[in-house]
């Protein structure tokens, strides 16, 4: 469970990019990712990439952390490279003879179209990936929350969101908690017992939050609760972000073009 | 020399293609092998075109849209509906935080987690939690991602929901025990989503290609995480249901899961 300590709200302090409004924020990264998506090259994921590690090393955020929340993308990112440049494509640019090439299981053969395809595909990835992680960490939940409210997301899939937010942490110190002492009772040692020992755990999870549900519920309803729960109210926008959110995605809107 | 150098290129390209389902397991289950966690659920942000990310949006939104529609109703009836259908998110999301040792993969990898919130609460609300679960996910986690998210919610909301729940109600309709019909439950709904992220996958990158073969080696790519994987679901899920089962029983009753006279 060391995931907890990476989230994002770990890190989201005080620094260049938290004074600005989370809309403005939202609003860039969308457009930016727009242009990553349907850029034809590689060059513009590429630098939007650049640009969004830099924001990141400028917040403080630990390389290990940016490390970890790429292993993901970078292992989807991999295989893509890998299938397209040794199963699709024409021009064939190079060949593997291992010692053994005469055992037909162990040739192989790179494509340059498909190479080239492949790193089309892996730049997205890079450039998509890091400007949500920027996002990510220059933005705290509420912030967010609030932003998806005024994008007109429905109250519903919000109120859900700030609920299994508000329990996220929770659950995850309970699976901690319930894992670390099934570990030390054996509870892994052969297939069979670890298995059921991943049932316990998984059900004794589903039955706390049925228990903190009905808990929840009830303290709300003392409170008043009638259905509905308040959301944070956006103040009006600055006009300067609003500037300096049009700029960069002009000039990104530029390099796109070129 | 040309049509010799064209015969030798031809050859080779004859064996890549007969071999290249091999190749392609021999080549991940290297690179699986470096990595320490796999996590092969969900697509990355950046992985799908505009064109196929705007198409899962379309087909995602009006299954999370229903599921809403569903919370409305539900929670209008009982108002502590809404603090348990985000709870649950909360606890799908630490189920598919979760690592799993893959032995056949040498590495841990990570479940999907939507059957059981699919048998408790049926598959239109277990589309909106998995909707929110990947919505935090994405942006906290960078597993999965914005313009990925349709193609996710479809991939692990829908068709992992659906086909977990539809194959729990059909073994429960011949009368096939709890334990072992959650056990199927989860192990399919496993599988269902792996599936579904191939046809994704395969449909998003194959460019020119012929979209089968690229589907093929995808589906064989992902068989030695996701195979095992999903037995260990199958096991989660059954472990769960039995544990619900043996401590409460009167929540199988009160969602519908079991009959009244089954929990005596």
């Amino acid at each position: 469970m060391a995931q907890c300590e990476c989230f994002s709200e770990h890190f989201s302090k005080r620094h260049f990019l938290s004074g600005i409004d989370a809309r403005v924020k939202l609003l860039v990264t969308l457009a930016l990712l727009l242009m990553v998506l349907s850029y034809q090259g590689i060059l513009f994921p590429i630098l939007v990439s650049c640009g969004a590690f830099m924001l990141c090393a400028k917040m403080r955020i630990p390389v290990k952390m940016l490390f970890m929340r790429m292993a993901q993308p970078l292992f989807l990112a991999v295989v893509v490279l890998v299938l397209k440049c040794f199963f699709t494509g024409e021009d064939m640019l190079f060949v593997f003879s291992l010692p053994t090439s005469h055992f037909p299981l162990l040739t192989l053969a790179g494509h340059s179209d498909g190479l080239l395809e492949g790193l089309r595909i892996t730049s997205r990835i890079m450039g998509g990936v890091s400007l949500v992680i920027a996002l990510g960490f220059a933005t705290p939940f509420i912030e967010f929350v609030a932003a998806l409210s005024w994008l007109r997301v429905p109250r519903p899939f919000i109120e859900i969101m700030m609920f299994a937010y508000r329990y996220l942490f929770v659950f995850l110190e309970d699976a901690s908690t319930i894992y670390s002492a099934q570990k030390n009772r054996l509870g892994y040692a052969g297939l069979r017992r670890g298995l059921n020992s991943f049932g316990v755990l998984t059900g004794s999870l589903v039955l706390r939050g049925f228990e903190q549900s009905q808990k929840t519920a009830d303290a709300m309803i003392q409170r008043g609760y009638t259905g509905d729960m308040p959301l944070l109210k956006s103040r009006p926008l600055k006009a300067a972000e609003l500037a300096v959110a049009f700029i960069v995605v002009v000039i990104g809107g530029a390099v796109w073009m070129i | 020399m040309k049509s010799e150098v064209r015969s030798q290129k031809s050859e080779v390209k004859k064996l890549v293609t007969r071999y290249s389902l091999l190749i392609t397991l021999m080549l991940v289950t290297c690179h699986l092998s470096l990595v320490t966690d796999a996590f092969a659920m969900h697509i990355s942000e950046g992985i799908l075109p505009l064109s196929w990310a705007a198409l899962w949006f379309a087909v995602a939104i009006p299954f999370v849209w229903y599921g809403m529609k569903r919370l409305r109703e539900l929670s209008k009836i009982d108002l502590s509906y809404k603090p348990l259908v985000g709870l649950m998110a909360a606890i799908v999301f630490v189920i598919s935080l979760m690592p799993i040792p893959v032995p056949t993969a040498g590495t841990c990898s990570h479940p999907g987690g939507t059957a059981i919130p699919a048998i408790l609460l049926g598959p239109a609300v277990t589309v909106l939690i998995t909707g929110v679960a990947l919505l935090i996910q994405a942006l906290f986690f960078a597993h999965g991602g914005l313009t990925t998210w349709g193609a996710d919610v479809v991939s692990m909301g829908i068709m992992g929901a659906f086909a977990g729940v539809g194959i729990f109600r059909l073994m429960r309709k011949f009368n096939v025990g709890l334990a072992v019909s959650a056990f199927f439950a989860g192990m399919i709904s496993d599988w269902a989503i792996y599936a579904t992220t191939s046809v994704e996958l395969a449909a998003g990158i194959r460019g020119d290609e012929p979209f089968w073969p690229l589907f093929t080696k995808i589906l064989i790519a992902f068989v030695p995480t996701q195979l095992p994987l999903g037995i260990v679901e199958g096991a989660m899920t059954a472990g769960m249901v039995k544990l619900l089962f043996k401590r409460r029983a009167d929540l199988l009753v009160k969602f519908g899961v079991i009959k009244a006279e089954e929990a005596i």
